[in-house]
C-alpha cells in the first residue's frame, strides 16, 4: 500500500520579508536579528516605544539603509543590496515619519509623477525628445489621479504647492503619492500623525478599501496603537531593537511583555517566568 | 630654505587669521561668507586711506581701522544682511553673500576712489627692518604677521574657553533658539561675533596688502586660500583650519624655490596651490562621505526655520491668453526684438552681447533655478565653449555654428563628470567645488599660450549670413528662444517634475522609483551645454574667444544679476543678459566716469535682496500685477484650495508664458 503524502502546501512567499536583520550604529545595536513577514494582501502593524528601531527597520526595508547582517526579500527574491528605486520598481512604496514632499510641486503633480512612474516610466526621457511637456495628459491618467485625489479628499488642494501644506494634508499627499505608483507593498510610517480623529478614520477606511480592491500588502508603523490594533491582521512589537512579540491584535493586546514595554508595567510573575522559559527554549 | 619657510609661515599666518574669521561666522551664524575677500579689501582700503592718503601714523590708523571701522562694518552688515540668513537655504546664503562681495568693492571705490597703484604698506614702519635669525632674513611685516596670529589664537581661546561671553557664543553655535530661551540675546552675541570676525578679516587684508597688493583680486586670492583651509577642516574645526592654512602658506613659498620664476608654469602653479588643497580636501571628504553640511542650529532651530526660498502656497493661476504675464512677456519679447532695428550701431552691438549672455545665463536658470544646485562655474563652461568653438572654427575649418553647437556637446562631458563627482556633496561643498574647478581652469587652462594669445584668444568668425550685428542679434535671439522653449518643455515634462522631486527630497524621489543620479546628471549636462553654447555666441559676437572674459568672479556677477531679476524665470535670463551690458553702457555714455562702478554695485545689492525675496524682481512684479488686476475686478482665480480652483483645467499644462516669466515658482 502506497503511503499518501500529507506534507502541507508551502505558504506563498511573502511580499516583503526581513530575515535576521541586524543594524548597528557604532556600538549601538538598533536592530537585533529582527524577522518580519508581510504576506500578500495583509495588513501588518509594527508598534514599539520611541527608539525601538521602527524607523530603522523601515529604512532597511525600503533600501535607504543597508543592514549589517540579515536579508530583505521581496516575493522571495533577495533585494538586500538593491537600491530604493530598484525596490520601488519592484512594487515597494513608502511614506516617511516626517513627510518627504516635493515642495516645488503641486499636490496634483505629486500624484501625476507617481502615476507616470508606474504607467509610463519611459516618459521621463521620451518627453524631452518629443515635446511631451506641451501635450495634455491622457484621459486615463487624469482619471486615475482624480480618483486618488477624491479618495483622500485632496481635490481642493490639488493645485497648491506642497510647501504651504499643513502637516496633516502633507501626510495625505504622501500617502496618495505612494498609492499612485500602485505598489504591491506599502510601508506607512505614522500616517495618522497630524491628522484629526475624523481624518484618521477616513484614512483608515481608504487604506482598508485599497487593500481589499488591489490586494495590496501594508506595513503600518503607528503611535496610535488603537489604530494599528483596529486595522491590522498581524501586529509586531519592537522594543530596544528586538522583535518581542508577533501575533493577532487580541494576542498583542493581552500580552504582558507588550504592556511592560509600552506602559512600563512589570510582567506578572507567572508571565515573566513563562517568558523566561520561552526565551531559554 | 629657512627663508622660504619663514615667508611661508607668514603667508600661512594670514590665511589662518582669515580662516578663523570664516569659521567663527560659519559656526555661529551658519553663513559661509563669500564676501570675505571684499570685506578684507574694504578694511584694508580704509587703513590705506588713513595711513597713506591722509598721512596718519600706523598706530592710530590701525586702531581706527581695526578697532572702530571693522567692527562697525561687521555690525552693520550683520544687521542689514547676515542676521536674516541664519536659517535660510544654502542657495540664498551663498547668493546673498556673493551679492555683498560684488557690491562692496565698487561702493568702496565710490567713497575712497579707485587705486591705480596697488602697492600698500602693512602694519610695520617703512623702510622695513630686517632680522636674520639662523641666517635667514625675516622682515618686520612678517614678524607682525606671526604676532597677529599668536594674539588672535591666544585671545580667541581664552575668550571662548574661560569667559561668560565665550560660553554664550558656544551655546549659540549649538542652538540659537535654545540660547534665546536661556535668556541670552542671540542677536547681540551674533552681532559681536560678526564684529570680531570682521576685525580678523580686516587684519588679514591689511597684512596681505604689502605682498599681494591692495586690490580685490589680491583679497580674492586670500579668500580662496581661507576657503581651502576651512573646507579641509570640514567647515568647523578651528585647529585644523589653522594648521592647513599654515601648511598651505609654506607649500606656496617653498615650492617656488624649485620652480623657475621666469617660466609660465610657475605663474600657473603657484596661484593654483590653494585650489589644489581645496580639491584634495573635498575629494577626501566625499570619499569618506563626510561632505554634507553640518545642520545649522539645533533641532528647535530647524523646527522653526523658514522654508528656504520656497514660498509655498497656491501655484500660479493659468489663464492662457488672458494671463497678464503672457501679455507682459509678449510685450517684453517684442521690445527686445525691436532693439537691434531701432538702436544705433553701438547700442545694437551691446544688445547682441546681452543676448549672447542671456543664453549663457539660461544655464543658471537650469542648474540653480530648476535643479537647486549651486554651481559657480557656469562662466567657466561658457569660456570653454568659447575657446573650443573658436579652436574648431579657426584651426579645423568648421562652420562657426556647427563649431558652437557640437563643441558644446564636448564640454557636456566635463559638466557631467562634475555632476557625478558632486552628487554626494552638500550644497555648500558643491558651490565650493565648482568655484574651485572654475578657478583651476581659469589659472591652468585659459592662460595657456595657445588659448590665451596675449589676452586676444583665438579668432572666432561669425556665420557668413550673420556678419552684420543686427542679423547676428536675431540669430542670437532665435537661439535663446529655441533653448528657452526646450527648457519650458523640460519643466513641464515628466523629467522636469522628476528633477524638481529630486531637488526637494532625494529620499522621497528614490523611494518613488526615481534615479537621483540620472536626474542630477541630466540637469548638469543640459546646463553645461547651454552655458557652452552661450560662450560660443559670446565668442562669435566679439569675433574672438577672449579667455580673460571668463573670470570666475565675473561669473559671480553674472549670477548676482540673474538672481536679482529671477533665477527661475527664462525671461529673467533675457532681461539680466541685456541689463548686464546695456545698463553699464548707459552709465558710461551719459554719466560721469566716477559712476562707472554703480551698475556693479546695484547688481550686487540686487543679489543681497534675495535674502528678502528669493524669487527676484520679475516674479515680484508679476505677482503685484496679478494682485492689482485681481483687485480691480479682473476676476483672476485665486487657486488656494478654493472652489474656483476646481474649475481650473485639471492637469492642464502650465501656461508656456508663465514658464517663461517664472511667476512665483
Amino acid at each position: 500500500m502506497n503511503a499518501v503524502s500529507t506534507s502541507p502546501v508551502p505558504a506563498p512567499p511573502a511580499r516583503l520579508e526581513a530575515v535576521g536583520v541586524t543594524v548597528r550604529f557604532g556600538g549601538l545595536v538598533a536592530l537585533n536579528k529582527v524577522d518580519l513577514r508581510i504576506p500578500p494582501g495583509s495588513m501588518v502593524g509594527l508598534v514599539g516605544p520611541n527608539g525601538a528601531g521602527k524607523s530603522t527597520l523601515f529604512a532597511v526595508l525600503s533600501g535607504l539603509l543597508r543592514p549589517n547582517e540579515g536579508r530583505v526579500l521581496m516575493g522571495g527574491g533577495d533585494v538586500t543590496r538593491a537600491t530604493p528605486q530598484a525596490r520601488a520598481r519592484r512594487g515597494l512604496s513608502r511614506t516617511f515619519q516626517r513627510p518627504e514632499l516635493f515642495s516645488g510641486l503641486t499636490v496634483r503633480e505629486h500624484l501625476v509623477l507617481g502615476d507616470r512612474v508606474r504607467h509610463s516610466g519611459d516618459r521621463i526621457w521620451r518627453d524631452l525628445l518629443t515635446g511631451g511637456g506641451f501635450r495634455r495628459p491622457s484621459k486615463e491618467e487624469d482619471e486615475r489621479v482624480d480618483r486618488l485625489l477624491e479618495a483622500l479628499h485632496l481635490g481642493g488642494l490639488q493645485h497648491r504647492e506642497a510647501a504651504g501644506l499643513s502637516l496633516g494634508a502633507g501626510r495625505l499627499v504622501e500617502v496618495a503619492r505612494a498609492l499612485a505608483v500602485e505598489p504591491e507593498v506599502l510601508l506607512l510610517d505614522e500616517p495618522s500623525s497630524g491628522l484629526d480623529m475624523r481624518e484618521t478614520e477616513e484614512l483608515a477606511a481608504t487604506l482598508r478599501r485599497v487593500v481589499e480592491e488591489r490586494g495590496l500588502s501594508l506595513l503600518l508603523v503607528e503611535h496610535d496603537v488603537d489604530l494599528v490594533l483596529g486595522m491590522c491582521d498581524t501586529v509586531n512589537v519592537l522594543d530596544f531593537g528586538a522583535m518581542i512579540r508577533s501575533g493577532t491584535p487580541e494576542e498583542i493586546r493581552s500580552d504582558p511583555a507588550v504592556r511592560a514595554a509600552y506602559l512600563g508595567e512589570e510582567p506578572a510573575p507567572r508571565d515573566a517566568e513563562a517568558k523566561r522559559d520561552e526565551e531559554d527554549a | 630654505m629657512l627663508q622660504y619657510l619663514f615667508a611661508g609661515l607668514a603667508l600661512g599666518a594670514i590665511y589662518a587669521i582669515a580662516s578663523v574669521a570664516l569659521v567663527a561666522t560659519y559656526v555661529s551664524s551658519g553663513v559661509f561668507n563669500f564676501a570675505l575677500g571684499s570685506m578684507a579689501f574694504t578694511v584694508a582700503r580704509f587703513y590705506y586711506f588713513l595711513n597713506t592718503e591722509s598721512g596718519w601714523p600706523i598706530l592710530p590708523s590701525a586702531v581706527v581701522s581695526l578697532g572702530l571701522f571693522a567692527p562697525a562694518l561687521g555690525a552693520v552688515l550683520y544687521w542689514l544682511l547676515f542676521r536674516h540668513l541664519r536659517l535660510r537655504s544654502p542657495l540664498i546664503k551663498v547668493v546673498a553673500t556673493i551679492g555683498l562681495s560684488v557690491a562692496l568693492p565698487p561702493a568702496v571705490e565710490l567713497v575712497f576712489g579707485k587705486l591705480t597703484n596697488v602697492t600698500a604698506p602693512g602694519l610695520a614702519p617703512v623702510p622695513l627692518k630686517v632680522f636674520h635669525p639662523f641666517g635667514a632674513a625675516v622682515n618686520m611685516d612678517q614678524i607682525m604677521t606671526y604676532l597677529g596670529l599668536v594674539v588672535v589664537l591666544v585671545l580667541g581661546i581664552a575668550v571662548l574657553q574661560y569667559t561668560d561671553l565665550g560660553l554664550k557664543v558656544r551655546a549659540l553655535v549649538d542652538s540659537e533658539a535654545l540660547t534665546s530661551l536661556s535668556g541670552v540675546n542671540p542677536t547681540r552675541v551674533s552681532l559681536g561675533v560678526w564684529a570680531v570676525s570682521t576685525v580678523l578679516t580686516g587684519l588679514a587684508g591689511i597684512l596681505l596688502a604689502p605682498t599681494a597688493g591692495l586690490s580685490v583680486e589680491g583679497m580674492t586670492y586670500l579668500m580662496a586660500a581661507a576657503f581651502a583651509a576651512v573646507v579641509a577642516a570640514r567647515l568647523n574645526g578651528l585647529a585644523t583650519a589653522v594648521a592647513v592654512a599654515l601648511a598651505m602658506g609654506v607649500v606656496t613659498t617653498v615650492i617656488q624655490r624649485y620652480l623657475d620664476p621666469e617660466s609660465a608654469l610657475s605663474a600657473q602653479i603657484v596661484p593654483s596651490i590653494p585650489f589644489a588643497f581645496m580639491l584634495l580636501a573635498l575629494l577626501y571628504h566625499a570619499w569618506r562621505r563626510r561632505a554634507g553640511e553640518p545642520p545649522a542650529g539645533g533641532a528647535l532651530d530647524r523646527a522653526i526655520r523658514v522654508a528656504g526660498g520656497a514660498t509655498g502656497g497656491p501655484a500660479p493661476a493659468r489663464r492662457g491668453l488672458a494671463d497678464p504675464t503672457l501679455i507682459a512677456s509678449g510685450v517684453a519679447l517684442l521690445s527686445v526684438a525691436a532693439l537691434p532695428l531701432v538702436l544705433p550701431e553701438y547700442w545694437a552691438g551691446l544688445t547682441a552681447t546681452g543676448l549672447a549672455l542671456a543664453i549663457a545665463l539660461l544655464s543658471y536658470t537650469l542648474v540653480t533655478g530648476e535643479g537647486g544646485m549651486i554651481w559657480l562655474c557656469q562662466i567657466t563652461f561658457a569660456g570653454m565653449g568659447a575657446v573650443l568653438s573658436a579652436e574648431l572654427a579657426t584651426y579645423h575649418g568648421w562652420p562657426p555654428l556647427l563649431a558652437v553647437f557640437v563643441g558644446a556637446l564636448l564640454i557636456v562631458v566635463v559638466g557631467a563628470v562634475i555632476g557625478l563627482l558632486t552628487i554626494r556633496l552638500g550644497d555648500l561643498y558643491v558651490a565650493l567645488v565648482t568655484l574651485t574647478f572654475g578657478l583651476l581652469v581659469q589659472t591652468l587652462l585659459f592662460t595657456r599660450d595657445r588659448f590665451y594669445n596675449f589676452g586676444q584668444g583665438t579668432a572666432m568668425p561669425r556665420p557668413g549670413f550673420a556678419e552684420d550685428t543686427r542679423v547676428f542679434s536675431y540669430l542670437t535671439l532665435g537661439t535663446f528662444l529655441l533653448l528657452a522653449l526646450l527648457i519650458v518643455n523640460l519643466r513641464r515634462s515628466t523629467a522636469g517634475m522628476a528633477m524638481r522631486a529630486v531637488r526637494w527630497s532625494e529620499d522621497g524621489a528614490r523611494t518613488l522609483g526615481l534615479s537621483v543620479v540620472q536626474m542630477k546628471l541630466l540637469v548638469s549636462a543640459l546646463a553645461t551645454y547651454t552655458a557652452a553654447v552661450g560662450g560660443g555666441f559670446l565668442a562669435m559676437n566679439s569675433q574672438s574667444s577672449l579667455p580673460d572674459s571668463y573670470n570666475v568672479f565675473s561669473g559671480l556677477v553674472w549670477l548676482a544679476v540673474l538672481v536679482t531679476v529671477g533665477s527661475r524665470s527664462l525671461m529673467a535670463a533675457l532681461v539680466a543678459g541685456l541689463s548686464f551690458h546695456l545698463f553699464p553702457g548707459v552709465f558710461q555714455t551719459y554719466l560721469p566716469t566716477g559712476w562707472a562702478e554703480v551698475p556693479v554695485l546695484l547688481f550686487g545689492l540686487g543679489a543681497v535682496m534675495v535674502a528678502k525675496d528669493p524669487d527676484g524682481i520679475l516674479a515680484v512684479h508679476a505677482r503685484q500685477l496679478r494682485g492689482l488686476l485681481a483687485r480691480r475686478g479682473g476676476g483672476l482665480p485665486q487657486p488656494s484650495g478654493r472652489p474656483a480652483q476646481a474649475a481650473l483645467a485639471s492637469g492642464s499644462p502650465d501656461s508656456a508664458v508663465h514658464q517663461l516669466t517664472g511667476g512665483d515658482r
